[in-house]
């Protein structure tokens, strides 16, 4: 179609007469689309990231004994088949930790005199990423280790690595003392060992007090997963440690939100920017216009080059910008969040075609040379 | 003359300068925004955090070993030491005084619980514990002025189904666990035992608490404190407090300092030196700072901080260019009265002068503009986000006038150079 043919050598020729404008402009919606790319992704990992970053608070997720008979510490015990049952529904990104709890009578070498502690026994199932500080070790293997708070250390008088007794009515373990980081919480007071020594001491195979779950998500996520653990798992009651949820939920929403805000109106100060640059060159094509409609070009048909320019320039300026932009924020994630950003690849194509959309809109003054009468121009006037 | 020409180069286009004009208003107002955005937003946040309870613990320095379960203590009444309660107003006279926003103070009683049922049905008492704490309770301040705190600031994750208890009445509410299990409803009365010790209590609520409460009952402390008989004293201490996130330097033991750096240090609201502060003014006591909270607050702070800065820098950015590209494309246009000007004798410097001038003009005017619309723009997103509006900063201001200036400038130089070389001859002839 020899038509569609001059279209493009017309719009071939428009490209190659204003190499030096034409190059700002690309610069101008290059810039837009790396700056739209980089935020969109940023917004859309710094989400992910945050519920990540929420971790840092430990356990979210409490799975408890549902018919305490008494309130009585280490009485209302769960089974361990419901240990294996919440395992098995772990989602990929979580960790559990199984404590039983007992009050044992605690001495040292150096101590004189047995104390009363709290010793939690502790199992971890998945991948423990609860790393707020010290991600507890967990005491391994026959290697009888055990982990002992700052209050409990002080008060036995505890030197590192010091052999502890522990006694509950007449069974004892033994195991190697490690003083743990202050925590400022229960845990300063506690004694961590392993689960079967607890379950030994205790004289309860088999038993865990508690399972606590940390596991990562959106406040949407945590509510349904709660609720699906809860249907699993009938025997036991499953909620939400609300300190946590309840903050972590009501933090998300403002961050989110603000994301958002800001986001928008970047891209619409960029869109604001590239507009500004493309009416510029329109107010130039006056001439243009005015020739190709006396030498009989329909508006439409002369409005049309002209957009296709523009949408070609924002395909050019987009696939460009937009892959500088994800780069970008890869880097951006790396300095605020320490982890590179994962780059979305829907990001992409809705950065370009934001592009696009941009610069044809910005188009739009355009219009008003439709109206101009070739003559005028060719006098010089207007 | 010069300010005639600048003067009319206004009234005579006032519609090309109006455009250029809201471009850089609209610019500025959204940089506004996000400063003044984040500028405040380390503060609320701060107090969204602290919906995550209390941040600081205070117990007795010279303490038996605490047997605390999932923040329930099972000593025995008589072993461990106390705390007197009437000291606790001092808290409110350390130079951080404005960042605490509650405490609590915490005792813990054993008790045998008789319902008005199991009564009837001569039914053996329940076993539970008895928390005595703060509902919501007057504070003697020593400036004599009316605060009161309690367990309704610091665990704000407490829901109370009916109503709190009144400090100083015999009430309490009871877990919700609780209260299945001995089938206990608001108005019931309960007949706690501890020891030789007995009182009656109404249930005014039914306390869901996601913890070890929700099998307990919640009394005033003074209850709590009869049935110890340890009147007027307190096991554990749970304050919360605005702090900012821990650094390198806040980690840094305060004994050790010299004294411009202990300065510096209790100058700054850290968790360690509030906790620092109390145990200065509450004699024999240990504070310690509840790391899990305080960290993990700490490390979410710096990050969302740094996002929003970054989201910030990426609008001045925007609007930069887009102030930039429409200033340049102000002076593009007027190329031809550039060249009338040089071909009537003007030298370049002064018609530098004279256009540098007009944007100057133009970018403080919009720059006004753009701050007072952005001020409405951040007010709108703080209301919404927020609830709360961030305060409007002279600094934002003064920033934003100096950055419009900036940007036209910069945006006009390089058009302004070119227009520097423009021989007056051939514009004039409209080449």
């Amino acid at each position: 179609m020899p038509d569609r043919k001059m279209f493009w050598r017309i719009v071939r020729r428009l490209f190659a007469a204003q190499r030096g404008r034409l190059l700002v402009i690309l610069l101008a919606l290059g810039a837009s689309a790396a700056l739209t790319a980089a935020l969109l992704n940023l917004q859309v990992d710094a989400r992910d990231r945050l519920t990540k970053e929420f971790r840092v608070f430990g356990a979210n997720i409490i799975v408890a004994p549902r018919d305490a008979k008494s309130s009585v510490a280490g009485v209302a015990t769960l089974d361990e088949s419901v240990v294996q049952k919440v395992r098995q529904s772990l989602p990929p990104r979580a960790s559990a930790d199984s404590y039983l709890y007992l009050v044992a009578s605690v001495s040292s070498a150096n101590s004189t005199e047995a104390v009363n502690a709290v010793i939690a026994g502790k199992r971890t199932e998945g991948i423990n990423r609860s790393s707020w500080r010290s991600a507890i070790v967990t005491p391994r293997g026959n290697k009888n280790l055990c982990l002992v708070g700052v209050k409990a250390a002080e008060q036995l008088h505890l030197q590192p690595t010091d052999q502890l007794t522990l006694k509950n009515d007449k069974r004892e373990e033994t195991c190697l003392s490690e003083i743990d980081d202050p925590h400022g919480d229960a845990q300063d007071s506690q004694i961590v060992v392993n689960l079967d020594a607890a379950q030994r001491l205790a004289s309860l195979p088999g038993e865990v007090s508690l399972i606590q779950l940390s596991v990562a998500g959106t406040p949407r996520q945590i509510r349904d997963y709660i609720a699906m653990l809860a249907q699993n798992i009938p025997a036991a009651d499953v909620h939400g440690l609300r300190q946590f949820t309840d903050a972590e939920a009501k933090i998300y929403t403002r961050v989110s939100g603000l994301l958002t805000a800001t986001t928008m109106l970047v891209l619409a100060l960029t869109g604001l920017c590239v507009m500004a640059a493309m009416t510029n060159v329109a107010m130039e094509r006056k001439n243009d216009v005015g020739l190709m409609r006396a030498i009989g070009g329909a508006t439409r048909r002369v409005l049309r080059l002209f957009l296709a320019e523009a949408a070609l320039l924002g395909l050019a300026g987009g696939i460009v910008g937009a892959a500088a932009g994800l780069l970008l924020s890869i880097w951006l994630g790396k300095t605020v969040f320490g982890v590179a950003a994962r780059p979305r690849l829907i990001v992409y194509p809705v950065s370009v075609a934001l592009t696009i959309l941009v610069a044809i809109v910005s188009s739009y003054p355009l219009r008003r040379l439709a109206n101009i009468s070739p003559a005028s121009v060719f006098r010089g006037e207007a | 003359m010069f300010l005639r020409l600048v003067a009319d180069s206004f009234g005579r286009r006032p519609r090309r300068k109006l455009l250029t004009g809201a471009a850089l208003a609209l610019g500025m107002a959204v940089v506004t925004a996000a400063f003044s955005v984040s500028l405040d937003v380390g503060d609320r946040l701060a107090h969204e955090f602290r919906a995550l309870g209390a941040n600081l613990l205070i117990t007795p320095q010279a303490d038996s070993l605490p047997l605390e379960i999932g923040g329930v203590d099972y000593r025995p009444v008589n072993s461990g030491s106390y705390l007197p309660e009437q000291d606790l107003g001092k808290i409110k006279t350390i130079f951080w005084r404005n960042n605490i926003v509650g405490f609590a103070p915490v005792m813990e009683v054993p008790a045998e619980v008789l319902t008005d049922v199991s009564t009837a049905l001569q039914a053996a008492p329940v076993k539970t514990t008895l928390v005595g704490t703060w509902g919501h309770h007057p504070v003697a301040l020593p400036d004599a002025r009316n605060y009161s705190t309690g367990m309704d600031q610091t665990n704000s994750w407490w829901h109370v189904d009916g109503r709190w208890f009144q400090d100083d009445a015999p009430e309490a509410i009871v877990g919700k666990s609780f209260a299945v299990r001995t089938n206990v409803k608001p108005g019931d009365t309960l007949h706690i035992n501890s020891a030789d010790r007995s009182i009656a209590l109404t249930v005014t609520g039914i306390l869901s608490a996601a913890g070890p409460e929700d099998d307990a009952i919640v009394a005033p402390l003074q209850i709590a404190q009869q049935l110890a008989d340890k009147p007027g004293q307190y096991r554990r201490l749970y304050v919360s407090a605005l702090t900012k996130p821990e650094d390198d330097f806040a980690r840094r033991n305060p004994t050790t300092m010299n004294a411009a750096d202990l300065e510096r240090w209790s100058c700054s609201p850290y968790a360690s030196s509030i906790a620092y502060q109390i145990k200065q003014v509450l004699p024999g006591v240990d504070a310690h700072v509840i790391r899990r909270v305080a960290e993990g607050e700490g490390s979410i702070l710096t990050r969302v901080r740094s996002l929003l800065w970054l989201a910030s820098f990426a609008a001045l950015l925007a609007a930069a260019l887009a102030v930039g590209a429409s200033s340049a494309a102000a002076v593009i246009e007027r190329r031809s009265e550039i060249g009338l000007m040089k071909a009537i004798g003007a030298g370049s410097g002064t018609i530098g002068f004279l256009l540098a001038a007009e944007q100057l003009l133009l970018a403080f005017v919009g720059g006004g503009v753009g701050y007072a619309l952005g001020i409405i723009l951040a007010r709108v997103l703080g209301e919404k986000i927020f609830g709360v509006a961030p305060e409007p900063s002279i600094l934002v201001f003064i920033i934003i006038l100096a950055l419009a200036a900036c940007v036209t400038l910069l945006g006009s130089a390089i058009p302004l150079h070119r227009a520097s070389r423009y021989e007056p001859a051939p514009i004039l002839r409209g080449e």
